[in-house]
Formats: C-alpha cells, sequence, structure tokens
C-alpha cells in the first residue's frame, strides 16, 4: 500500500502545475483587464466572419519592455508606436514629414515658427479621437508634457521638453511651445507620442506617479490606426484594428506579434510563412530568406557602425593622437570587401557618422583600401618596427592598441578580420568583447568605453535622425568625476569643432545649418576622428503576402493602415 | 572477466597489492578502457594536430570563403568569416581540455580544503564553512555563473604563455567554474575527515605530536584519496560541459581564442543553414564528456574498497 | 519533529540573507541597467543622471541593499535633484513580500513579471521530471533485475551518452531531425519554438505539441543519471538479507520486487528528486531559450542582459527558498518513511 504516495506526490504535483497554468495562461484575454477594457471588443466578435479576418503576424525578436513610449528606449516598442499611438508628425519613406496630429506642419510661412525660431505653434486636426471615442486636445499635449517634466516620474528621456520655457494651450486645438534658445532639431524630436489625460490624470492624482500605471504595460487606448489587446508576457501581443481611425480604417483587422528570442527562430516563421514581417535580420539569414520569396527592404535610420578611438592626451595610446596613425588604421582595413562578404553587399562603408542624411559634405569618399598609402603614413608618423618582433614601435611604445566592442556576431567577425589586416600593416591588435549593458555603461559605473579602458571601440549610433544634431563631440560632453554621465566617450575636444556644433543647433536656416555641418563632417572625416566601418541600416523581412508596404527609416510603419494581406 | 579472474584463485600466485587489485578491476570496466582510449586519441588530436596546422592558420580569416561546407581544403567546413575548422577545433580543443583540467583542479583544491578544514577542526569553522557551502547549494549553478561571468567578463587582459597569446577570459573561465562547483567535494570530504580523524592512527600520530597540517594532508587525506580521484575524474568533464553552457549564451572565452564551447556560440543561427559549425565542436564536446564519464565511473568501481567487481 | 522544522527554519534565516548580500552585490556590478535602456544608443547625461537619482541607483551600495530588504517607505527621496530629499519613498522591501519593481518593465511589480511566467516553466519541468521518473523507473528496474546482461549494458551505454550530451546539443540536434529535416523529407514535424501557433492558439493540444521536443531534450538528459541511480540502489537493496530471505520463503517475484526492493529503494531515490526539483528550474535557462518557450528562464537572461537587479534578485531569492523548502521536506519525508530516523 504505501508505493502509492509515490503517485499521490506525483499526481498532486501534475494537478498544481496545471492549476497554475490556467490561472496564468489560457483564458480569453477579456477577463485579464478588468479594469479598462475598451468597448470595442464585442464590436469585433459578433462579426462571425473570422474566415475573412485579415491576420497578419510580426515576429519580434525582443519583447517590448513597456509600451508608453516615454519610458521607453527600446527600437521594438519605439517602432510599434505607428501602430497603437501616434507621433504629432511621422516620416514618409523619403523621410518627409507629414501631419497626424497637427493640421499642418508649422513653419514660419503658417505662423507656426516665430522669425527668432524659438516658439512653435500647433494647430492640432479637429477630427483626432482616442480609440475609445474621447476627443484628443491640447489637454493631452499639455498632460504629456507635465508628466515627462515630473520628477515623480522616472521618464527615459525627457528631451527636448526639458528645453521648453512653457508649453501653453490658449484653446482646445492649439499648442504653443517656447524654447530658450533657437532650437533647430525641434522636428525630429517632439512629440514622439502622446499619453491620454483622460485616463493617466486620475492615475497620477491617486498615486503620484504614473509609473506604475496599468496603461504603461497594457495601452488599450491608444490613437493610432491599431489598438492593443493584449500582451501576454514572452509569448504575444495583439493589435486590432481601431474603428476610430481618422486617416481611414486599416485594411489589416489584427496585427499579431510574436515574441522569438533568437534570429534562428525569426528566420524559421519568416520562411514558413508563419510570420509575415520581421525586422533586425541577421545579415548571414537574408540569402535564405530571399530564396524562399521573403522580400527585404532595407532602410537607413542615421545608424552608422564605425570606429571611436580613445583621443584623451594623457590616457590615450599615443599613437592615436596622430591623425596619420588614424588614418592608416583606416586605409588598412579592406572595409569595401567586409562589407561584400560579411554583409552581403547590402551595406557600404560608412564615410561619417552622418551617412544617409542631408548633412554630409558631399565631395567626402570614404578612405580606400591602400594597406601601402597605410605604411608609408606609419613610417612618415615615426612608427617603425626596431626590434623586429613584427610589431611597430616608437619611443619604446610598442604599436598595440585594444579593441572592444560588444558580443555581437557580427562585430566579433569584423574584430577577427581587422586584426588579421592591420597586422600585416604592423599594428597589433588585442580583442574584448563586453555584454552590451556593460560595454555602454557611464563614466560613473566603470564602463570600458566611456573609461578608455581601450584604445579603440566599435559600435553604431546616431544623430537626432533625420536631424543631425548630438552633443556626442561637445567637450562638455567629455566624462569625468565630476560628470560621471558625460557621452564624449572619445574624450576628444577642439574648440573649433566644439563652436560648430554649438552652432548648428541655432541655426534654423536649413541652408546655413547645412554649411556648419559640411565643415563639420570634413573635419571629423579627414582627421579619421572616427572611421565609418558600415552603414547600419534597419532590415525588415516583408512575407509575399503584404501589400502596399512602404517603410520609412525615422518611422518605420508611418502608412500601415494602408497595408493590406492577400493570400 | 576474461581469463583474469582464473589466476586469482590460483592459490600459488602471490597476493596482489591494492595497485594490482585496482588495475584488474578497472581493467574489467570496458567502458573505462574505450574512454582511456578515446582521451588518448583526443589529446593526440588536440594537441598533435598543432604540428599539421598552425595557430596563425586557425584564426586566418577569409571573408571569400565564409561558411563553406566540408570540402577538399576543409574538411569541416569554415565559419562565419572563413576560418577552417578543423585547424579550429585542434586548437579550440587544446583550450578546452586545459580549462576542464585546471577548472577541476581548482575545484578540487578548493573542495578538498574546505571539507578538510571542516572536518578536521569542526565547531565554528564547521559551521561557517557548511553554511557558506549550503549558500552556494542554494543557487543554481549556472545561474551563478551567468551572474560572475559578467561581474568578471572582459577585465583580465590577454596573456602570453610559451610564445602564444590566449584570452585574458580563458583564466576567468577557469576561475569561475572552478569557484562555483566545489560544493559537493567538499561535503564528500568533511565526512570522509569526520570519520576518519577519530581512528587510532590519527590518534596515535596527534598523541606523539605531529604537526596539525601533517596530519591533514599526510595521514588523512591519502586515506580519502579514493572519491577525492573519482570526483576530480568527473569534474573535468563537468568542466567541459559548463565551460561549453557559458559560451552557448554568449559568455564563454573571447574570441579570436577558439574554444570547442565558443565554437557553438551563435552556431545556433546556423542550426539549419550550416549545421556543420555546430555539429563538430559539439561531437568532440560529446565525445570528450563521454569519456571522462567512463573513465571516472570505472575508477570508482576500482576504487571503491565495497565494490562487488572481482 | 516540530521543533526541529523550526530550528530548521530559523537557520536558513541568516543563509538567505546572505545570500542575498552577496547576490546584490554581484548584481548591482555586473552591467548598467541605464546603459541603452534595451535601445540602440546610449542614454544622454542628463537622463541618466536624473534616473539615477530616480530610481535610487545614485545611493551608496549598502543602502541600495537595505532599501530592497526593508523598503524605504519609512524615509523621504530627493527625486528633483535640489538636495531637498522631500518625496516618501515607494518600496516596502522583501522582508514585507514587496520585491520591487522591474527596471526594465519600469514600475511593474517583480512578483507580477516572474508569476506570469512562472507556470509555463513549472508545466514543463513537471511534465519532464515525470516522464524521467516513469521512465527511469522502468529502465532502472529493468537493468538491475538484469544486472551485466546485453540490454543492461546497452542501458547503461545510453545513459552515459545522455548524462554527457550537453543539453543544448540534445536540443540543436533534436530541432534539426524532428523540425528541420523531417520537414524537408515531408515527413509530419513538430514545432521547434513557442509554446502554442497562434494562428491556432493557446489550445491543449497545441501546448502539448510544442512540448514535445523540450520535454525530450529535457527528459533524455535527466533520465540517464536517474535511471543509473535507480539501478544502483535497487542493486543495493536486491542484496540485502531480508531480499534473500523473502525469497527463500518463497514469495512470488513480482511481489518481492515491487513490494519489498523498490518500496525499500524509493527512499533515497526520493531524496534525489526532492532536491533536484528546485534545480529543476535552472535547467529551464538553456532549454527556454533554444525553444523559445516563454518561461523564467529567458526571463532571467533578458532581464540579466539589461542589469535588471530587482527582478534578478526575485527570481534567484525565489529558487533559494525553493532550495531550501524542498530540503526541508525531503528531510521529514525521509523521517515519515523511514521509522529509524530521529530529528530530535
Amino acid at each position: 500500500m504505501k508505493r502509492t504516495w509515490l503517485y499521490t506526490l506525483l499526481a498532486a504535483m501534475i494537478v498544481s502545475a496545471l492549476l497554475l497554468t490556467a490561472c496564468g495562461g489560457p483564458q480569453p484575454p477579456a477577463t485579464q483587464a478588468p479594469a479598462e477594457e475598451p468597448v470595442e471588443e464585442p464590436a469585433e466578435e459578433p462579426a462571425a466572419e473570422s474566415a475573412a479576418r485579415k491576420v497578419a503576424t510580426f515576429i519580434w525578436t525582443q519583447e517590448f519592455d513597456t509600451l508608453n513610449p516615454y519610458y521607453t528606449n527600446m527600437w521594438f516598442s519605439a517602432i510599434t508606436q505607428q501602430l497603437w499611438n501616434a507621433w504629432a508628425w511621422d516620416y514618409d519613406d523619403q523621410n518627409a514629414p507629414h501631419p497626424v496630429l497637427v493640421a499642418e506642419m508649422p513653419s514660419e510661412d503658417n505662423g507656426g515658427i516665430s522669425p527668432d525660431g524659438s516658439v512653435i505653434t500647433m494647430k492640432l486636426r479637429d477630427d483626432i479621437v482616442w480609440s475609445d471615442g474621447t476627443p484628443i486636445t491640447s489637454e493631452d499635449f499639455k498632460f504629456t508634457y507635465e508628466m515627462v517634466v515630473d520628477p515623480n516620474n522616472a521618464v527615459a528621456s525627457t528631451y527636448p521638453l526639458d528645453l521648453l520655457v512653457s508649453l501653453e494651450t490658449p484653446d482646445e486645438r492649439t499648442v504653443v511651445m517656447t524654447f530658450e534658445e533657437p532650437f533647430a532639431s525641434w522636428q525630429a524630436t517632439l512629440w514622439h507620442g502622446l499619453m491620454p489625460a483622460h485616463i493617466m490624470r486620475p492615475v497620477f492624482e491617486a498615486e503620484g506617479t504614473i509609473d506604475g500605471a496599468a496603461w504603461n504595460l497594457k495601452p488599450t487606448v491608444g490613437c493610432g490606426p491599431f489598438v492593443l489587446t493584449d500582451w501576454e508576457s514572452g509569448s504575444y501581443a495583439r493589435f486590432v484594428a481601431n474603428e476610430n481611425y481618422w486617416l481611414g480604417k486599416p485594411k489589416i483587422d489584427e496585427i499579431f506579434m510574436r515574441f522569438v528570442p533568437d534570429d534562428a527562430s525569426q528566420v524559421a516563421a519568416l520562411k514558413t510563412g508563419e510570420g509575415d514581417l520581421g525586422t533586425f535580420i541577421a545579415y548571414s539569414d537574408i540569402p535564405t530568406l530571399e530564396a524562399e520569396g521573403v522580400n527585404m527592404i532595407t532602410v537607413f535610420s542615421g545608424y552608422n557602425e564605425g570606429w571611436y578611438f580613445y583621443l584623451d592626451p594623457e590616457k590615450g595610446h599615443p599613437a592615436l593622437q596622430d591623425a596619420r596613425v588614424r588614418q592608416a588604421l583606416a586605409l588598412g582595413f579592406d572595409r569595401f570587401s567586409l562589407n561584400e562578404d560579411l554583409l552581403l553587399g547590402l551595406t557600404e562603408p560608412a564615410a561619417t557618422y552622418w551617412d544617409n542624411t542631408p548633412w554630409v559634405d558631399p565631395s567626402i569618399e570614404p578612405w580606400p583600401y591602400d594597406p601601402e598609402r597605410a605604411k608609408a603614413l606609419l613610417d612618415e608618423a615615426g612608427w617603425i618596427d626596431t626590434n623586429g618582433d613584427g610589431v611597430r614601435d616608437k619611443d619604446g611604445v610598442e604599436l598595440v592598441l585594444t579593441y572592444g566592442t560588444t558580443t555581437r556576431e557580427i562585430r566579433q567577425d569584423t574584430q577577427a578580420v581587422a586584426q588579421q589586416q592591420l597586422s600585416e600593416i604592423g599594428v597589433k591588435i588585442e580583442l574584448f568583447n563586453y555584454a552590451s549593458d556593460i560595454f555602454f555603461s557611464s563614466y560613473g559605473e566603470g564602463g570600458p568605453a566611456a573609461t578608455g579602458a581601450n584604445d579603440m571601440f566599435e559600435y553604431s549610433t546616431v544623430p537626432n535622425f533625420p536631424d543631425g544634431d548630438t552633443s556626442e563631440w561637445l567637450c562638455r560632453e567629455i566624462p569625468s568625476d565630476e560628470s560621471p554621465d558625460g557621452i564624449n566617450w572619445p574624450a576628444y575636444c577642439d574648440e573649433e569643432l566644439d563652436a560648430l556644433f554649438q552652432l548648428q543647433v541655432t541655426q534654423v536656416d536649413f541652408e546655413e545649418r547645412q554649411q556648419t555641418f559640411y565643415q563639420i563632417t570634413r573635419k571629423i572625416f579627414e582627421e579619421a576622428l572616427w572611421v565609418g566601418l558600415w552603414q547600419d541600416p534597419d532590415i525588415f523581412a516583408i512575407g509575399p503576402r503584404l501589400k502596399n508596404v512602404k517603410l520609412s527609416g525615422a518611422t518605420p510603419f508611418f502608412n500601415i493602415q494602408e497595408w493590406d494581406l492577400t493570400e | 572477466m576474461v581469463g583474469v579472474s582464473r589466476s586469482v584463485d590460483d592459490l600459488l600466485t602471490p597476493p596482489l597489492t591494492l595497485r594490482q587489485l585496482m588495475w584488474l578491476r578497472f581493467r574489467r570496466h570496458k567502458m573505462a578502457l574505450f574512454g582511456v582510449a578515446m582521451l588518448i586519441l583526443l589529446v593526440i588530436y588536440s594537441f598533435g594536430g598543432a604540428f599539421f596546422f598552425s595557430e596563425a592558420y586557425a584564426n586566418t580569416t577569409n571573408t571569400k570563403m565564409r561558411l563553406q561546407p566540408p570540402m577538399a581544403g576543409h574538411p569541416f567546413g569554415t565559419d562565419t568569416v572563413g576560418r577552417d575548422i578543423l585547424a579550429r577545433t585542434i586548437y579550440g580543443g587544446q583550450i578546452s581540455l586545459i580549462i576542464g583540467l585546471t577548472a577541476a583542479l581548482v575545484e578540487t583544491i578548493i573542495g578538498v580544503l574546505v571539507g578538510a578544514l571542516a572536518g578536521y577542526y569542526g565547531g565554528l569553522l564547521d559551521s561557517v564553512l557548511m553554511r557558506v557551502t549550503e549558500a552556494m547549494l542554494s543557487v543554481p549553478q549556472l545561474f551563478l555563473l551567468i551572474v560572475m561571468a559578467k561581474f568578471f567578463g572582459g577585465q583580465i587582459p590577454d596573456l602570453t604563455v610559451m610564445g602564444r597569446t590566449f584570452s585574458g577570459s580563458v583564466i576567468v573561465i577557469i576561475s569561475i567554474i572552478g569557484v562555483t562547483s566545489w560544493m559537493y567535494l567538499a561535503r564528500i570530504v568533511r565526512a570522509e575527515f569526520l570519520s576518519l580523524k577519530e581512528n587510532e592512527f590519527v590518534l596515535a600520530a596527534r598523541a606523539i605530536g605531529t604537526p596539525r597540517w601533517q596530519i591533514i594532508f599526510q595521514h588523512i587525506l591519502p586515506n580519502s584519496i579514493a572519491p577525492i580521484i573519482v570526483s576530480a575524474t568527473l569534474g573535468v568533464a563537468g568542466a567541459i560541459g559548463t565551460e561549453a553552457y557559458i559560451s552557448f549564451l554568449g559568455m564563454g572565452v573571447r574570441p579570436p581564442t577558439a574554444t570547442w564551447g565558443n565554437m557553438l556560440d551563435g552556431a545556433y543561427n546556423y542550426i539549419e543553414t550550416a549545421p556543420w559549425l555546430w555539429i563538430f565542436p559539439g561531437m568532440l564536446i560529446v565525445l570528450t564528456v563521454l569519456s571522462i564519464n567512463f573513465v571516472g565511473d570505472g575508477l570508482r568501481d576500482a576504487l571503491d574498497p565495497r565494490s562487488r567487481a572481482t | 519533529m516540530t521543533r526541529y522544522v523550526i530550528r530548521r527554519l530559523l537557520q536558513a534565516i541568516p543563509l538567505l540573507l546572505f545570500i542575498s548580500m552577496v547576490l546584490f552585490v554581484l548584481m548591482r556590478n555586473i552591467g548598467d541597467p541605464l546603459a541603452t535602456m534595451g535601445g540602440r544608443r546610449v542614454t544622454r547625461s542628463s537622463d541618466r543622471e536624473r534616473l539615477t537619482r530616480q530610481l535610487g541607483l545614485d545611493k551608496p551600495l549598502y543602502v541600495q541593499y537595505f532599501y530592497w530588504l526593508i523598503g524605504n517607505d519609512w524615509t523621504k527621496m530627493d527625486l528633483d535633484g535640489d538636495g531637498v530629499a522631500e518625496t516618501p519613498g515607494r518600496m516596502r522591501g522583501v522582508l514585507r513580500g514587496d520585491f520591487g519593481t522591474s527596471l526594465v518593465n519600469r514600475g511593474k511589480p517583480v512578483l507580477e513579471v516572474i508569476w506570469e511566467r512562472l507556470p509555463n516553466t513549472l508545466l514543463l519541468m513537471i511534465t519532464s521530471e515525470v516522464v524521467v521518473i516513469l521512465c527511469a523507473l522502468v529502465v532502472g528496474v529493468y537493468s538491475a533485475l538484469r544486472q551485466y546482461s546485453l540490454t543492461d549494458q546497452i542501458v547503461t551505454t545510453i545513459s552515459f551518452f545522455g548524462y554527457s550530451l550537453p543539453i543544448f546539443f540534445i536540443a540543436l540536434l533534436s530541432i534539426y531531425i524532428f523540425a528541420v529535416n523531417f520537414k524537408r523529407w515531408g515527413l509530419p514535424y513538430l514545432p521547434a519554438v513557442g509554446m502554442f501557433d497562434p494562428q491556432v492558439g493557446k489550445t491543449p493540444s497545441q501546448v502539448i505539441l510544442h512540448m514535445v521536443l523540450p520535454v525530450f531534450s529535457l527528459s533524455f538528459i535527466y533520465l540517464a543519471a536517474y535511471s543509473r541511480y535507480i539501478r544502483s540502489t535497487m542493486l543495493e537493496v536486491l542484496s540485502q538479507d531480508y531480499i534473500r530471505t523473502a525469497k527463500s520463503k518463497g514469495l512470488p517475484r513480482r511481489t518481492i520486487i515491487f513490494l519489498h526492493a523498490l518500496k525499500n529503494a524509493a527512499l533515497p531515490i526520493v531524496t534525489v528528486v526532492g532536491l533536484d526539483l528546485p534545480f529543476l528550474l535552472a535547467g529551464a535557462v538553456v532549454t527556454e531559450r533554444i525553444f523559445a518557450w516563454p518561461g523564467m528562464g529567458r526571463l532571467f537572461l533578458d532581464h540579466v542582459s539589461r542589469a535588471d537587479t530587482p527582478v534578478v534578485m526575485g527570481i534567484l531569492m525565489l529558487i533559494s527558498i525553493a532550495v531550501i523548502v524542498f530540503q526541508l521536506i525531503t528531510d521529514i519525508m525521509y523521517a515519515w518513511l523511514d521509522p529509524r530516523i530521529r530529528y530530535d
């Protein structure tokens, strides 16, 4: 009799597991959010046309951390904002702005921008409504502004709303923003999403913060062509068409985002047609996807992968202080074959930090691959192999550079190739890899790139695309014990360059600003302060069923309401 | 079984020494013999192979020849930057075997020290050491490894030993594997010490004033060597497997230094398109771990006085 | 017995404190949660400065630990950076059951984050454990009864194989064979990733279908160890006097094996199972990653990679507690099953 206990135990375990799963899992989505379930759910269901329902499946390799546009930095969350939320204006496939919440783009001609560029007035459309039918008014803008700058809310970024002196709402349809100084990059940075005052304000009044608001993780009231119905952690998020969308009801009924943890599962799903759209595709997977009839679309969102050098005059490697050595590194690494082979010819070597924007001096061509010229430059700079160990040296210092980057496969592969090619011009490279949350840690946290733990670093970053502004090269951004959060990690300070950067951000006139940027790009390029490896576009895989797909760099899904699904 | 046990019955043969007896028992364990043979082959493969391919060749990239399937020039194919996988499994094997051996050594030293001190001295020291052991046992090793691999990752520069450059992360991996896997051994050693320290020979040694370290290391330790040897052997297999685990999760030895483990890093993305990326290093890991486990099992049978074999 | 249980529980408290302290220090040093915050570019300096303050990351490590442990609702925090602490803290601390809020899913309580994933892991793990125990009993008993037979040798060899296979290798191999190649050959193939097919929905049959490969991979590896263990325990029991007595009394073989031998062999098996259960949660890490199973292992990896201390600490502490509790349960069960054992 006694052995029955074993079976009892096992049975108990199975039952408890099933119970637990039952609690967490398979209920219909409707019962999961008691608080603020919108009314459109019943409107969808009884239509009993489930056979004709058009469901597009997106395969995401990263799950969003939160959906509140002001609480996330994640790209996978940000690109959904055109689905269920809205920017005041988004960008089309030519990266031209087109109004969404505003009636027209503010400009000097229509009085939207004051002559000195410090006051911007937005006129809102009359027909904009939240998906629950509540009208969107200037009050929502004011509320969003107040929430972002309130110290009780740990939003991801307050920029650029923290530059505002005031935000006024003279009437329901007008928002007037006053900046301290003319702010040239307003168009690319302002109003990336909106929070519904009628839902969030009670939360803020009750809790003193909106950090814990249910809407952040489950924004079932939105203002995009689709609206979120449910999000199951680790599995999926579901968006259905928003009946109240003012730019036209979407042609697709439902967008189902499925979270898979890695590229392989994503590629598998795209190949079998289980997935209609995927992004952040590894370059190596592209040929197999194309062979299965999946369309690959590359769009530039301003990212360029490149080498940064640690240029601190005291702590940096002495060789890197010499522009000729940096130029030699650029000349000694065959970035053309790299793009052709490792990146499958889908990208080009980047010449500047601003490639694919209008800010680059058109006369700039990327450094060619010319190991002989590289050797000559190194000789000229005095770096010669005097002790015959195969590595150049000068004044007793060997030309051994440490090269750090993250653990991403393409970066590790690039490191291996660069190490070999640079050894051929007499430069020895030691490789370092860090998890990305360590690599990008601040100076205060001892991050390797911020503290200059290595001599050169590889990563990809972006200005305020499609704008060109960045604070990365400003002298005041050099991290130190006093300002541990600075982001001028190369620790490079040049008064002339600094002045040019300070100037461009105040230049409201496009042509003038462009000329300033031409000077900036020429200087950074010619002195090889930054050496571009490849232009780092966003790669989208679009399954054969999806039609009318256009993608933009800044706001990829800008015309998603026009997408269609065919068999 | 074959022809060996016959002679044991023969009263005319002199009695076997302990060592001979062990060898007899070990020999009966065919799997263990297979394991030894396999291990010898693997060592020849990874260290002897170095005469055919230089390390520079193993690290030579050729982006025009990336992801080539096995073929004449590259019997195991090439990887994502066109390096020869055969040469890399050879040099990777060296590092993997070294990691396995040294990590098991670190593990054994810590385990024996902690176990011996706790078992011999007892009292407060015992309580403290055993609480630490329990604490470490309460967190699964893989979780500890991930956290520690991130903590120490990228902090140690490359080292050059005998003209060859090794990634500093080799040291990190060896240490963290050693530091997170000694707990079971410590418990075994402690138990052995607890039972042995009251034996007459220890009491006698103590009575004539033998120094404590001598009692610990020269009197008690040799008597509890059997479980330590078995545990250390299995530890080597464990360490090689563990290295593969953390490498698979992308936190192992930094490239370009190859190990069987870090050759698998990222191979997940080529499960279908380039299976040769993961099949060859994977098979080598399995073979090594399997052989060591066989040897360990054989040793257990041979060294265990209660073993019914022979 | 009650006194023994109470004593063990009291002993567990300093142990858990010690574990939590070490892990907290490690965690806070293995990455910067504000580095990119999951984005592709570095956090702006002004935002980083503000967030460090708002999330309390600017406090000395021991203060952060104390806030985590006992909460900070008894004191005031400076959120706006004017040097005046005016806002009351919101954490109640682990000791009062508040594991804090996630840094990644900002504002979401840690327990909620974990709770969403725990059932999925348990479903996978317990199913595997049941499969393993049942198969291991059959295999182990069978090979013990026919020690050194051909079957025993084969079983032993296979189980050694399983024991030596890293789980990712068998997982990759099983995907390659049963998902990729079966499909290529036009055979009925198994789904490789996820918990269910979104087109069909989360139905029991879908979940079971998606569980086949991960459960197979996990079971194969544990089966080896367990069946070896059951085999050797059975062998030991079978050589005991009372079995010989039973045999000489002429009891049926079946009765001897199942009633007498297995019952006594069950004791050490229970120990192993009991002690292993919490560790199964850890075994999930790699399996869940490969099969895209939305469980706690994947949660752990995702949040470790963004240095989300509260969530990672929550997972680790829950597992540590589970380990300690299961150890205690095993001990109690041991005493209950074997009247010779007394803890008082």
